[in-house]
């Protein structure tokens, strides 16, 4: 792999760099054909962030397919043709400490791969003739992927990012998760008081826009989300030294929240917040679950094990795994500030309602699962054993009792034998949702899949259950949802 | 004319007076060296050398000579005391730290001898303070022998390309490489830290460069953690001069230029790391 960027360039990626870091703790690198992706998730799992440098981005771009070295050809190979590896923030931040400094001097920034010493160099030539050079060390690990469908969310809104760095700068810094309320009327930002016992002793901040003050506001769906600040934040400080306007796309609550840049096609970022999964203060419901320890942990395994059908971002899947949506969805591609409002989604107060299966979708292709698996730890309070997700594909069967699945049984790969048996107790719970993110107690939903490919490669940072460890029971009989 | 006289009377019983319109002057200079609590002051008739050492590895000296000074006595051949930098750094700047243009600190100093304070009289604005600050039996200090014929690689080049480079050095590493060759790479600064190993590289035609005058290929490496105070000298100066002789001692010095346009020096010796595997003697 080699790629180099030129000096006003440079500080774009250095800003990215840092935007990334206040997300994640460790970048996961990988250069594809159409651009060198940047990514990180936070460690709870609970924020993604995704940087795609296109190759006009660079003075040269290499993604290390066609080499002539021998022996870095068996090395790609190995891993199926394409070099991925992980540093740490730390490491990459090293290179990028100073951005007014890298603005006045950096004239081009190198970064190469140099296979014999395992150390990925990212040299900077400076004015001056003066030349800096940093070996880091690095891991090589799985692809990082997001699944998550932008295009089919129901409500968009595009804003300057100044008008959102303006808006979020009325929040306290210490502020962690903030509530966006939105209606074809205007949008409301709150500040999300969080498990407080006298919630008048809290101050409370609001602050309200109108329609008029978006690029684009479409709103197809009244909803109010919550999710964490600090990583808007995050976002909002990329985007404002950007100049770059901010495309919001959500759905409700639970599913999470997509904020996309678009740099004039060199780049584009997106960014998957998690929301809340529990309705905030203004709503009245009884799906309320008092959750035993704080919800900002993820990758807590919920009452339930349950499989998710999520779909890769691919034009073949969209409209094959979320049939109940499209036709929901015309009209709602205007940009008027009048969104269209099926009377269908009226109904949906609660997400938990769709049932969306694998096995009803063409069967052209093995539709993809998502599934949250615990890794082992369980304590004595199940909702605090951690879990991972990943992505694999295979089919679902269903063996139902009555009216409600009992049990799932996943056949994992084609042509694989192998399957996971994953047991749903049947309590009584009146709603399954396969619906991607959307837990049903007071919880962040982890919408990460860890792998795209089996995982063979241990150097991530969760241990991963092998896809034939049958999943353990729910044992919290508590839960009633 | 009383006044005068009765000053010539009481400054008689002083072994040394300096002056300063700017106390600033001497402060900044001082600040450079301040990386341990004290001090040991020389008294010359060329002016005052202040050293501050550290592990017997590492020495910086600060040069205020006798021309900075608006009035300069000295009536013994030497004077020589120990004090507490810390504590003169803040009587010092006792009126604050504030750059106001006019608003300068004036500063008589004032020393009795072997056992007597250190006297200082600082005015500003019509406002008059008088500190006294004990003085201590000085200490020997390290002679690193470094003299300029054994100087085997000298590079003087303005200190800006320099500044950010030695503030940002990676802190995990222990120690800061510095090779200097009449080849490619000509200067390098190299650290090993957690990250992996970083290079600074500077070409000897660069527009940085004032001087070099490099004979051989040295490597050698010194403790980061002992040259990392330099970094004060280095964002006060203008220039930076960077010897090594041929035992690999290090001779950094910084020409700083003050408030008047005067010129001080600010120089710091280090001692390279040994190996530790090395059976031979150096």
């Amino acid at each position: 792999m080699k790629c180099i960027i030129p000096g006003n360039n440079v500080r774009v990626f250095g800003k990215a760099i840092h935007c990334l870091s206040k997300i994640g703790e460790d970048l996961y690198i990988e250069p594809l054909e159409n651009g060198l992706a940047l990514r990180t998730v936070n460690t709870s799992r609970s924020a993604y962030a995704c940087f795609m440098f296109a190759p006009t981005f660079f003075y040269h771009y290499d993604d290390g397919k066609c080499q002539n070295d021998t022996q870095q050809q068996e090395k790609e190979n190995e891993d199926d043709g394409k070099f991925k590896c992980k540093i740490t923030m730390k490491s990459c931040l090293s290179v990028f400490k100073s951005l007014p400094t890298i603005e006045k001097t950096v004239e081009k920034c190198k970064i190469k791969l140099n296979f014999t010493d395992a150390r990925l160099v990212f040299t900077l030539l400076c004015k001056h003739g003066i030349t800096k050079t940093y070996n880091l060390t690095f891991q090589e690990t799985e692809s990082l992927q997001a699944v998550f469908a932008k295009d089919l969310c129901p409500n968009k809104i595009v804003a300057q990012s100044k008008l959102l760095c303006d808006a979020v700068g009325n929040f306290q810094t210490s502020q962690e998760e903030v509530t966006l309320i939105v209606s074809p009327e205007k949008v409301c930002l709150k500040n999300y008081v969080d498990d407080e016992p006298d919630p008048n002793k809290v101050m409370h901040t609001e602050m309200s826009l109108l329609p008029e003050e978006f690029d684009d506001y479409t709103i197809g769906l009244d909803t109010e989300v919550t999710f964490c600040l600090k990583e808007l934040r995050a976002i909002l400080t990329f985007a404002d030294a950007c100049y770059q306007h901010v495309s919001i796309f959500f759905e409700t609550i639970g599913k999470p929240i997509v904020f996309a840049l678009d740099g004039e096609s060199v780049f584009e970022a997106s960014f998957v917040l998690a929301t809340l999964a529990e309705p905030g203060s203004t709503q009245n419901t009884t799906q309320v679950q008092p959750a035993p320890t704080a919800r900002r942990t993820v990758s807590k395994t919920e009452s339930q094990k349950k499989t998710t059908v999520a779909s890769k971002k691919t034009p073949a899947h969209e409209s094959r795994s979320c049939d109940g949506w499209n036709d929901r969805h015309n009209g709602f591609n205007n940009t008027s500030n009048q969104p269209d409002r099926p009377s269908a989604f009226s109904e949906r107060n609660s997400p938990r309602q769709n049932l969306k299966m694998a096995g009803d979708a063409g069967p052209s292709r093995m539709p993809d699962i998502v599934a949250r698996i615990p890794d082992g730890r369980e304590d004595d309070d199940c909702s605090n054993a951690s879990s991972e997700s990943f992505t694999f594909q295979g089919k679902i069967g269903i063996q139902t009792s009555g009216n409600k699945p009992e049990c799932f049984n996943v056949q994992i790969g084609e042509g694989d034998t192998s399957t996971v048996d994953i047991h749903i107790p049947s309590g009584d719970e009146d709603e399954f949702d396969f619906i991607p993110s959307t837990p049903p107690t007071k919880k962040f939903k982890s919408m990460f899949f860890g792998s795209s490919q089996s995982q063979t490669n241990s150097s991530q940072n969760e241990t991963m259950v092998k896809p034939t460890t049958v999943l353990a029971e729910d044992t919290d009989e508590d839960d009633s949802d | 004319m009383s006044l005068s006289t009765q000053q010539g009377d009481e400054d008689g019983q002083y072994v040394l007076i300096a002056k300063l319109d700017n106390a600033r002057n001497m402060s900044n200079i001082l600040k450079a060296i301040h990386f341990k609590e004290m001090a040991t002051v020389f008294a010359t008739a060329n002016g005052i050398k202040v050293t501050v050492e550290d592990s017997k590895c590492i020495q910086a000296n600060s040069f205020l000579q006798a021309g900075i000074f608006q009035e300069f006595i000295l009536r013994e051949e030497s004077a020589t005391f120990k004090i507490d930098i810390t504590v003169l750094l803040e009587c010092l700047n006792i009126f604050g730290s504030s750059t106001l243009p006019g608003a300068t600190t004036a500063l008589k100093m004032c020393y009795g001898g072997y056992g007597s304070p250190l006297i200082l009289w600082l005015e500003e604005g019509g406002v008059l303070t008088d500190c006294t600050i004990k003085t201590l039996e000085p200490d020997e200090v390290l002679d690193f022998n470094f003299s300029s014929t054994n100087v085997i690689n000298k590079i003087i080049m303005k200190s800006e390309c320099l500044k950010e480079a030695f503030s940002e050095l990676d802190m995990t590493s222990e120690v800061l490489e510095i090779l200097m060759s009449p080849d490619k790479p000509y200067l390098r600064l190299s650290t090993f830290g957690n990250a992996g190993s970083t290079h600074a590289d500077y070409p000897k035609d660069s527009d940085m460069v004032e001087s070099f005058q490099c004979t051989q290929t040295q490597t050698n490496r010194y403790k980061l953690s002992l040259l990392k105070p330099s970094v004060k000298a280095l964002t006060l100066s203008n220039k930076i001069s960077i010897r090594t002789d041929c035992r690999g001692f290090l001779s950094l010095q910084y020409m700083i230029r003050n408030d008047d346009g005067q010129i001080c020096f600010v120089e710091y010796y280090c001692s390279p790391d040994e190996e530790l595997d090395e059976n031979d003697d150096r």
